[in-house]
């Protein structure tokens, strides 16, 4: 919803800022009432009497003029259509007067703005007398006596629903000071530490050792934290017991593998001793490729401004100094910050999928305004569409449409993978219309 | 323990390991390269052995129980002048830094080729009978020259910038030998020699390959380098004020 606060506090807040003026408006549309109500009393009661008495006068044939010229019998209606009326006091005079007995005619009202010199107000002067006159209206009643003309009265009629709207928002406003301002405080004694805590959980890496998050906040908050701590605590534990596990078990793999990788020395046969020094290496590739993908994230290696265009060329060359049929047109310099290691193993793994599936590789370097694509493509049979996913995942290899060569479970290209993408970038692969593979690295500028 | 018969000119190596799965095998093979070799399964009698013997070179294993191959190595590299190769079975960039500084002139990681071990243990030994002077660890540090920086930790080059450019491995081994090596003139052979420390197979073509390769990388004019320079009938040489960072 548009203009609706997202923060616990600002929603907290608006909750209540509209229930209480919800509250507010319906006290005040009560007060208002029973406010009218006691108006209209405080006019018909004495209004009543008055028109009571000034008939009975009449009846006992005294006249009006007793009553210090308040109800003046005059023969004809003096109100004008002009003035505003007052039915409801006209209906309550009405049942007033029939409850005493008296019928009488027509009831015609009128109400004028009161002037400062009215002598309806006495005993005020000047600025009192004007805020009297403002806050007071003039009442004019006439009621028609059937064969004896009119009796009209005047009255004050208090004028003060403005006073009351103007009570209303001081009230609202005061209500507003009181109530909102702990919930707002209280609203951000939560959200501080709740904001604190989404951060340093955003940014918790597994290799970073960082500052516990401030424990503090209301209880519910605080124990939160605090727990989130402790949880902290014990992954990054867990990883480094795992880091530990990694470094003994690629420790225990290795010893017997150079153990091995010597004795191979002393076989006679060439071509046997060459098969076996490749296994062992491609074994030892493997740990390597299997350490790297399970410590990546908390790599050591810092992030160096780099010329992407001469790694990928010295990756390239290492291809072809092994004898390998790489080919790659030297590109301009193209500082990149990266982890130069990591990344050149990224790219080492896509090319040497490429000449081992496809016996040899075409490696471009496509920049463009906002990113940089490495393209790595090949002769080989390509990859049926529907897998082209499944060969990111860390063991999987397609036997089933890849010939088979030297060892190599399908980690290459999941490393490679991670790599790019803790670089932020990504890896996509795509069989190309004149056969092939093309796997593309792709890094934002 | 196996000791050869001694013979005034062949060199004594001690190689410390505490598996003896390696250990004998390539004992084995480093004593039919030639070498007489005293094993030791652990630092403290490798230590015994290196009073009681003039070692030409120690091969080290870091990895070892009670004192580090490390330890053993700092320990060498302060009593005496014996060059020392640690075996590391972890390839972290970190461990390498931190053994050169521990005064390692050199490491193989496992598993190592026998072969490449027995080139390293020649080439330094070589190093240290004719120089007299000990190179102390070549593969550690930086080295200046001609507004480049090349970062032997990282294997790669910095420009001015300080934009690093990462370069092949035969690029970085050649470009290394010749930055130790100011205003030497090396031959095909001797750089062969000098850069074949991995197992690539490469050629008297492959040098001169790499060469061009790295005047493209360096030069400011490639086609008349003045960096690396061609000596008519030699070989090469690098032409600039080498300043070791």
């Amino acid at each position: 919803m548009k203009g609706w606060p997202r923060s616990l506090g600002g929603q907290l807040a608006l909750l209540l800022a509209l229930a209480l003026f919800l509250a507010q408006a319906i006290n005040f549309t009560l007060l208002l009432r029973e406010r009218q109500s006691l108006r209209l009393e405080q006019i018909t009661g004495p209004a009543a009497t008055r028109v009571i008495d000034a008939i009975e006068r009449t009846a006992q044939g005294r006249g009006p003029v007793g009553d210090r010229g308040r109800v003046r019998r005059l023969a004809a209606n003096p109100i004008p259509a002009t003035m505003f009326a007052e039915p409801q006091v006209a209906s309550s005079l009405r049942g007033a007067l029939a409850e005493a007995g008296i019928h009488v005619g027509r009831i015609a009202t009128g109400r004028r703005p009161l002037r400062a010199t009215d002598p309806m107000i006495r005993g005020y002067r000047g600025q009192a007398a004007q805020r009297m006159a403002s806050k007071t209206d003039e009442l004019v009643i006439a009621v028609e006596q059937p064969g004896h003309g009119w009796l009209v009265q005047r009255l004050p009629w208090s004028n003060d629903s403005g006073w009351i709207v103007w009570r209303l928002i001081a009230q609202t406003l005061i209500l507003y000071g009181v109530v909102l301002l702990p919930v707002l405080w209280l609203g951000r004694r939560i959200s501080r530490p709740l904001r604190q805590l989404t951060q340093a959980a955003e940014r918790f890496g597994p290799g970073e050792d960082g500052e516990p998050v401030p424990v503090r906040g209301p209880h519910d908050v605080a124990a939160t934290i605090a727990a989130f701590n402790a949880l902290r605590l014990r992954v990054t534990a867990m990883l480094a017991e795992k880091d530990r596990m990694l470094g003994a078990l690629a420790h225990d793999l290795r010893t017997p593998l150079a153990a091995l990788r010597v004795r191979i020395e002393s076989v006679e046969d060439e071509t046997d001793r060459a098969r076996m020094i490749d296994t062992i290496t491609e074994m030892n590739r493997t740990l390597d490729d299997i350490l790297s993908l399970a410590r990546l994230g908390r790599s050591s290696e810092p992030l160096t401004e780099t010329d992407l265009a001469a790694l990928v060329d010295a990756v390239v060359e290492d291809f072809r100094d092994l004898g390998n049929d790489v080919s790659f047109d030297e590109a301009a310099r193209l500082p990149f910050r990266l982890r130069p290691g990591l990344m050149r193993r990224a790219v080492r793994n896509l090319i040497e999928n490429a000449v081992k599936y496809g016996h040899s590789a075409t490696v471009q370097l496509v920049p463009d305004a906002r990113s940089v694509a490495i393209v790595v493509t090949d002769r080989g049979p390509g990859i049926p569409p529907e897998r082209l996913d499944d060969v990111f995942e860390a063991f999987t290899r397609l036997e089933t449409s890849r010939n088979r060569d030297t060892g190599g479970i399908g980690l290459g290209l999941a490393l490679a993978r991670a790599i790019v993408r803790d670089a932020g970038g990504n890896i996509t692969l795509a069989n190309r219309a004149e056969g092939g593979l093309a796997a593309t690295i792709t890094l934002p500028r | 323990m196996l000791d050869e018969p001694a013979m005034s000119d062949t060199p004594h190596l001690l190689l410390v390991d505490d598996e003896r799965s390696i250990r004998e095998p390539l004992a084995q093979y480093l004593t039919r390269q030639g070498f007489r070799v005293t094993q030791a399964g652990d630092a403290a009698s490798a230590r015994t052995r290196l009073a009681a013997y003039a070692i030409d070179l120690a091969i080290v294993d870091i990895m070892m129980p009670g004192e580090d191959g490390l330890s053993l190595c700092r320990h060498i590299a302060a009593t005496s002048d014996t060059p020392v190769i640690l075996l590391t079975a972890k390839a972290e960039e970190t461990d390498r830094i931190v053994g050169l500084e521990m005064g390692a002139d050199d490491y193989v990681v496992k598993p190592f080729s026998p072969r490449e071990l027995a080139t390293r243990v020649k080439v330094i030994l070589r190093r240290a009978s004719a120089g007299g002077v000990r190179q102390h660890a070549p593969e550690s540090g930086s080295y200046a020259f001609a507004g480049w920086v090349l970062k032997s930790g990282e294997r790669a080059l910095v420009d001015r910038e300080g934009v690093s450019v990462p370069l092949s491995t035969g690029e970085f081994n050649l470009l290394l030998a010749l930055v130790t090596r100011p205003r030497q003139v090396l031959t095909r052979d001797q750089l062969l020699d000098l850069t074949q420390g991995r197992e690539a197979a490469a050629f008297d073509r492959a040098i001169d390959n790499q060469v061009s390769r790295l005047r493209r990388k360096i030069e400011h004019d490639p086609k008349s380098p003045e960096i690396i320079k061609t000596v008519w009938g030699g070989g090469y040489t690098l032409a600039a004020e080498v300043a070791r960072l």
